[in-house]
């Protein structure tokens, strides 16, 4: 029991390393192909990723340990939180360490120490950054506590691995008016800690506009290639905790044998998740940095409902 | 429809009628909160006909259908020509309670909404008495809309949501209003929306824009 | 007599031994050997602690001590704890005291140094106090002793003189709600010890009475919205050691206060006290945060995290009064257990992040955060450990705040099939404050740290900074290793917490121990701070061995100059401040904060279109004070004027004001005779 638990969690890790450049690139493919271009096809980033590594990376001068370590802690959390969420299997080792709350601290503690390295170097750009990534982090905490609370109060736990098999048992549950708010909440939750389109363009390459690219614009080689495969795989692991929380079907439970059709169907539903986002940026603009509050205010008064409409409609 | 997907579908109706209020507290364009008041009309339609087909009452569906030509047809039609084509008045750019906090009173509404109608669920409890504290909500987020908002234009379209959401808690409370009074009522909703829509042009065109507050300068 | 007896004793012989040396001993060693006989109370004051967390007791008597009612002293399971996050912060922070006077630094007056002794006998014996004279008595002498101490500095700033009287005046007043809520009590029990109040029956009018003014003055001390007005002012004023004395173990015998007498004399009372608490305590939570935001000054950035931190527990106390009046005991428990937690988890934080903060003030003479920076190269120690306060007090995880979050978090969020409209209505609203507040809380941090203490210097102090001596650096490891303790080792608490919620409430605590994760009774609900700690640092250095493997023939790691989007040489003044990265939150939350600025625009005397000089100056003001206290305060002035109208120096007035006293009291007595 213990072993397969190992091996499926290690299963996990890999596939969502090996994966999450493919997911970037199948997004900005769609993108391409709707805008009119060619594209570059869809292992662009992992060839990105190769070229960067290839490259010596870059201390700056006047920067710290803060600046030299983020891009390694980075992908350190990255990593764990790809064992811990239930993305192929719902039997992992990290199960009974780390339920919800756990996952939302992990995947602060990753934004934080970007945001310190972003200070670290002490250009304008980099506090501007850190200042506006901090701002959203702020804000879009209430909304995800609310929505783990409308998810998590009917299950009796905030254990993912838990919540995952009650959906599975009780599939109508999701088309519940309280499951399907708390999922368009926790879709503008996804898509403001990722940066995506409307909160952060991440194809911007206007500075004054940028947040999350703003934090990164000192690091060069192998640290940018750490960054850049750490930022797509918080954004694999989000998309994955959003099927697996409302669309858990092909989860495999402790058996081995479950596992590549988990894999399989893990790939279909995120990379559908993955187009859809993809499609939809080609149709939306981005926010002012201060309309976000609304769009995360709006957020949070969906999560609201969640909760409202899952205990007094129960 | 059967006996287990008619809760489902009150509830989905119910949810796109309070989504629709907080909608238009959410959104800046005024063509975009007409769109939206058409949308909630439309689930008010569908709540009544749900009853209607649940009930087995040929006169809740026929009303369902008038409640859905009047507030999603004729009534946001009216409401866009009131709107002209003057892209400088299109937007609600600065109301008295900024977007993010009417956000979260809409929020606080609900809970309040769904506190106070605890004892009228408990009194007969039903899927239909269930979503009774949406149509509150409703009514609480309109008239807070109306309070809130500077446009001559928005605070019509909350004065409307406050009657949808009353007309939404007369049906699923009291099995209905009576034919009359709700055909009363109706055409009194058509005579303000006309008149405001004769009421904008001609202050268009004296001064210049129907923002309220300016208006108040012509108090001297 | 058991060990608590001694180390008791023993406290009261060091106090007498440090004033002793406080007025005996020359300037030069007077802060040392005060500051010895202080952390040896502090420790005794943690061994008594841990004693009575492990089942020892304790009562004495001492009916000579005290005139009328006699000294009465109990130590049980709930009064340990307090007495043991007390003595570990005293102690901690006298040590790191005895290294902060060294070189001329701090106060060294003979007043100020015999004050410091007996504060801490005083903070010692609030929690161990057994009736009301005795907790009333030991709670004036804690506060006027404070006030000494916080006055230390007073000559050298004017700010300290002001801080001093709002501190004075909050205590005060705080200080005469919790006597009259007591003595109230007290006089409708028939007698003064704890044991007869438990016993007496009062109807529910007069025992909400008396929660209401307890709740005031402890409150007051606590730092709850609106009584808090004092907080900023004093702890950013007083001496690097007393502030952390004062925020970290001061302002906890304001919770204590409110759960001796809320759960256990009062014995859990109705359901609208504690929604009052709640809603206060989530006010505090939210206003605090958002101050320590916006806070330029480093120290009255963590004076408002405090206010904050204490919100945060009154929350958690509000919650787990309402569990216990709606029936739900076990949540109840883990409600009060999350916030005992998160009083020791935010004392040893708070005091590490205090003491770092001295150590830059000392070493810069600043604490404006926008003059600071650069500090990693020149206090790289310092910069450590504020980082791992900061850490800490951001509850992130494997910090020890995101423990006690982590508690509070899954007591509210099970609490709703529990039941009722309020319930339903307050669970919501409460975990998306704590959200809101934690979030916010990880904005202040990231600032405090990445502003003060990376990037490069702002100033020419800054700049010349040199790292703190040895003896503070060792104060502080204590600390940062006690925070790390209890991040990634909670379950070791779990038998004394139990036995300190028993103690208050009677019930089960609900947290049980399970090794290495954090297991609670009835919620299916684990944690294991330390297997994720362990698994991020495997993961980061396997990340790093993998890069390594990976890029293993390229070219070493080379240092370049600073890129700026090929803007020019970065200057240190073109970094961001303190001010510019909270300015998004601020303008976000900009009806709440209301900031003010004010643009002075002088003109040459010879023509008014060419511009001498433009001052500008932004500020943003508790606007808790200017709108409570400030009319208050004018009252009162217009008040104070109508004095020359009645003492106008006539003598015959004054005699005339005698004469008509006497004879208007004698017509009274004979007609109502």
């Amino acid at each position: 029991m213990n072993r397969t638990a190992s091996i499926c969690a290690a299963v996990q890790v890999v596939v969502v390393v090996a994966g999450a450049p493919l997911l970037v690139g199948l997004m900005r493919q769609v993108r391409a192909r709707l805008e009119g271009r060619a594209g570059a096809g869809i292992s662009q980033p992992w060839r990105d990723l190769r070229k960067l590594l290839r490259r010596a990376p870059a201390t700056p001068t006047g920067t710290g340990w803060a600046f030299r370590l983020a891009p390694l802690l980075l992908v350190g959390t990255s990593l764990v939180l790809a064992a811990v969420v239930p993305l192929l299997t719902t039997a992992s080792p990290l199960n009974h360490t780390a339920d919800l709350f756990a996952v939302v601290g992990l995947l602060a503690l990753g934004t934080v120490t970007l945001a310190l390295a972003a200070l670290d170097t002490g250009t304008a750009f980099g506090g501007m950054g850190a200042s506006r990534e901090m701002t959203i982090l702020a804000l879009v905490e209430p909304t995800i506590l609310v929505a783990v609370l409308a998810l998590s109060a009917r299950v009796g736990s905030t254990n993912l691995a838990e919540i995952v098999t009650t959906t599975l048992n009780d599939p109508l549950r999701v088309a519940s008016p309280a499951s399907l708010l708390a999922a368009a909440a926790l879709l503008i939750v996804v898509v403001a800690e990722t940066g995506r389109l409307p909160v952060d363009n991440p194809a911007t390459h206007l500075e004054l506009t940028m947040i999350h690219e703003a934090m990164i614009l000192e690091y060069a080689g192998s640290d940018l290639a750490l960054v850049e495969l750490a930022a797509s795989m918080r954004l694999t692991i989000l998309l994955g905790l959003l099927t697996s929380l409302f669309l858990p079907w092909g989860i495999a439970g402790a058996s081995l044998a479950a596992l590549p059709l988990a894999l399989a169907a893990f790939g279909v539903k995120v990379a559908i998740l993955g187009i859809g986002l993809g499609a939809a940026e080609v149709f939306i603009a981005k926010l002012r940095l201060f309309r976000v509050p609304e769009l995360l205010a709006g957020s949070f008064v969906l999560a609201v409902l969640a909760v409202a409409s899952s205990f007094f409609l129960a | 429809m059967t006996d287990t997907s008619y809760p489902l579908y009150l509830d989905l109706a119910a949810g796109l009628f309070l989504l629709t209020a907080v909608g238009v507290l959410w959104r800046h364009q005024l063509a975009a909160m007409i769109r939206l008041f058409a949308l909630q009309g439309a689930a008010l339609a569908a709540i009544v006909a749900i009853l209607g087909v649940h009930q087995h009452s040929l006169e809740l569906i026929l009303v369902a259908l008038g409640l859905g030509v009047l507030r999603a047809g004729i009534l946001p039609y009216l409401a866009a020509r009131a709107l002209g084509d003057s892209a400088a008045e299109a937007r609600e750019t600065r109301p008295v309670v900024n977007v993010a906090a009417s956000l979260l009173a809409a929020a606080a509404l609900t809970l309040l909404a769904y506190a106070v109608t605890q004892p009228l669920v408990a009194l007969a409890p039903s899927p239909a008495t269930a979503i009774l504290p949406a149509a509150v909500a409703v009514v609480l987020i309109g008239f807070f809309t109306l309070v809130t908002r500077r446009r001559a234009l928005s605070q019509v379209v909350g004065f409307l949501l406050l009657d949808n959401g009353i007309t939404a808690t007369a049906f699923l409370a009291a099995a209905g209003v009576p034919l009359i009074v709700e055909l009363g009522v109706s055409f009194d909703l058509l005579l303000v929306v006309l008149v405001l829509q004769v009421l904008t042009t001609r202050l268009r065109t004296a001064f210049g824009s129907s923002d309220l507050d300016e208006l108040r300068e012509l108090h001297d | 007599m058991n060990v608590i007896g001694w180390a008791l004793a023993g406290a009261g012989v060091l106090a007498g031994l440090g004033v002793l040396a406080a007025v005996v001993a020359p300037r030069r060693t007077r802060p040392a050997y005060v500051g010895a006989a202080t952390a040896g109370i502090g420790v005794a004051g943690l061994v008594m602690g841990v004693a009575a967390l492990s089942g020892q007791a304790f009562q004495a008597r001492l009916p000579g001590l005290l005139p009328l009612a006699g000294v009465r002293i109990e130590v049980d399971p709930l009064g340990g704890w307090f007495l043991a996050v007390t003595g570990g912060v005293l102690a901690a922070a006298a040590l790191y005291g005895i290294g902060y006077a060294g070189g001329g630094h701090g106060p060294s007056g003979r007043g100020v140094q015999a004050a410091l002794p007996v504060f801490a006998i005083s903070m010692l014996l609030v929690p161990a106090a057994a009736s009301v004279s005795t907790l009333l008595v030991w709670w004036e002498l804690m506060a006027l002793t404070s006030l000494l101490l916080i006055l230390a500095e007073h000559r050298g700033r004017p700010a300290v003189a002001q801080a001093g009287w709002w501190y004075a005046a909050l205590t005060q007043v705080g200080f005469v709600a919790i006597l009259l809520g007591l003595l109230l009590y007290a006089a409708h029990a028939g007698g003064d010890s704890f044991a007869d109040l438990r016993a007496a029956h009062l109807s529910p009018a007069l025992r909400g009475v008396v929660f209401v003014l307890v709740l005031a003055g402890f409150g007051a001390k606590a730092g709850l919205v609106p009584l808090h007005v004092w907080l900023p002012r004093a702890h950013a004023e007083a001496p690097s050691p007393v502030s952390a004395m004062l925020s970290a173990a001061m302002v906890n015998l304001g919770v204590y206060g409110v759960v001796r007498v809320g759960f256990d004399l009062l014995g859990g009372g109705s359901r609208w006290w504690w929604v009052l608490v709640l809603a206060f305590g989530a006010i505090s939570a939210l206003y605090g945060i958002l101050q320590a935001a916006v806070a330029a000054d480093v120290k009255r950035l963590l004076a408002y995290s405090t206010v904050e931190n204490m919100g945060l527990v009154f929350l958690s106390l509000g919650a787990a009064g309402i569990f216990r009046a709606a029936g739900a005991p076990v949540l109840a428990g883990l409600a009060l257990a999350a916030a005992l937690l998160h009083v020791l988890n935010h004392a040893a934080f708070k005091a590490l992040l205090f003491t770092a903060a001295g150590s830059v003030l000392r070493a810069t003479g600043t604490r404006d955060l926008d003059a600071l920076g650069g500090l990693r190269s020149r206090m790289p120690a310092t910069t450590v450990l504020f980082a791992i306060g900061a850490l800490c007090a951001a509850a992130l995880p494997p910090g020890n705040g995101f423990v006690s979050e982590w508690l509070l978090l899954q007591s509210l969020v099970h609490a709703l099939p529990a039941g009722g409209v309020v319930t339903a209505v307050a669970m919501p609203l409460a975990v998306a404050v704590v959200a809101l507040t934690a979030g916010l809380a990880v904005a202040t941090f990231v600032k405090a740290l990445g502003v003060g203490f990376f990037a490069r210097a702002r100033s020419e102090a800054a700049g010349a900074a040199q790292e703190s001596p040895p003896m503070m650096l060792a104060a502080m490891g204590v600390l940062a290793a006690v925070c790390a303790g209890l991040a990634l080792a909670p379950a070791a608490l779990g038998p004394a917490l139990s036995r300190a919620v028993t103690a208050a409430t009677r019930a089960p605590a609900g947290v049980v121990g399970g090794g290495v994760s954090l297991r609670l009774a009835g919620i299916a609900s684990t944690l294991s701070p330390l297997l994720i700690a362990v698994a991020v640092v495997v993961a980061t250095a396997g990340t790093a061995v993998l890069l390594r493997l990976a890029a293993r023939r390229v070219t070493r790691r080379r240092s370049v100059a600073l890129w700026a989007c090929g803007a020019g040489p970065p200057t240190a003044r073109m970094q961001y401040t303190a001010a510019s990265f909270a300015q998004p939150l601020q303008r976000v939350f900009d009806d709440v904060l209301a900031p003010e600025t004010d643009v002075d625009v002088t003109p040459y005397a010879e023509s008014q279109y060419l511009v001498a000089r433009v001052a500008y100056q932004a500020r943003v003001s508790d606007r808790v004070e200017d709108a409570l206290y400030v009319p208050v305060i004018a009252a009162a002035r217009r008040l104070g004027r109508l004095g020359p109208v009645l003492a106008n120096g006539s003598v015959h007035r004054y005699l005339a004001y005698g004469f008509f006293g006497v004879t208007g009291l004698l017509l009274v007595l004979a007609v109502t005779r």
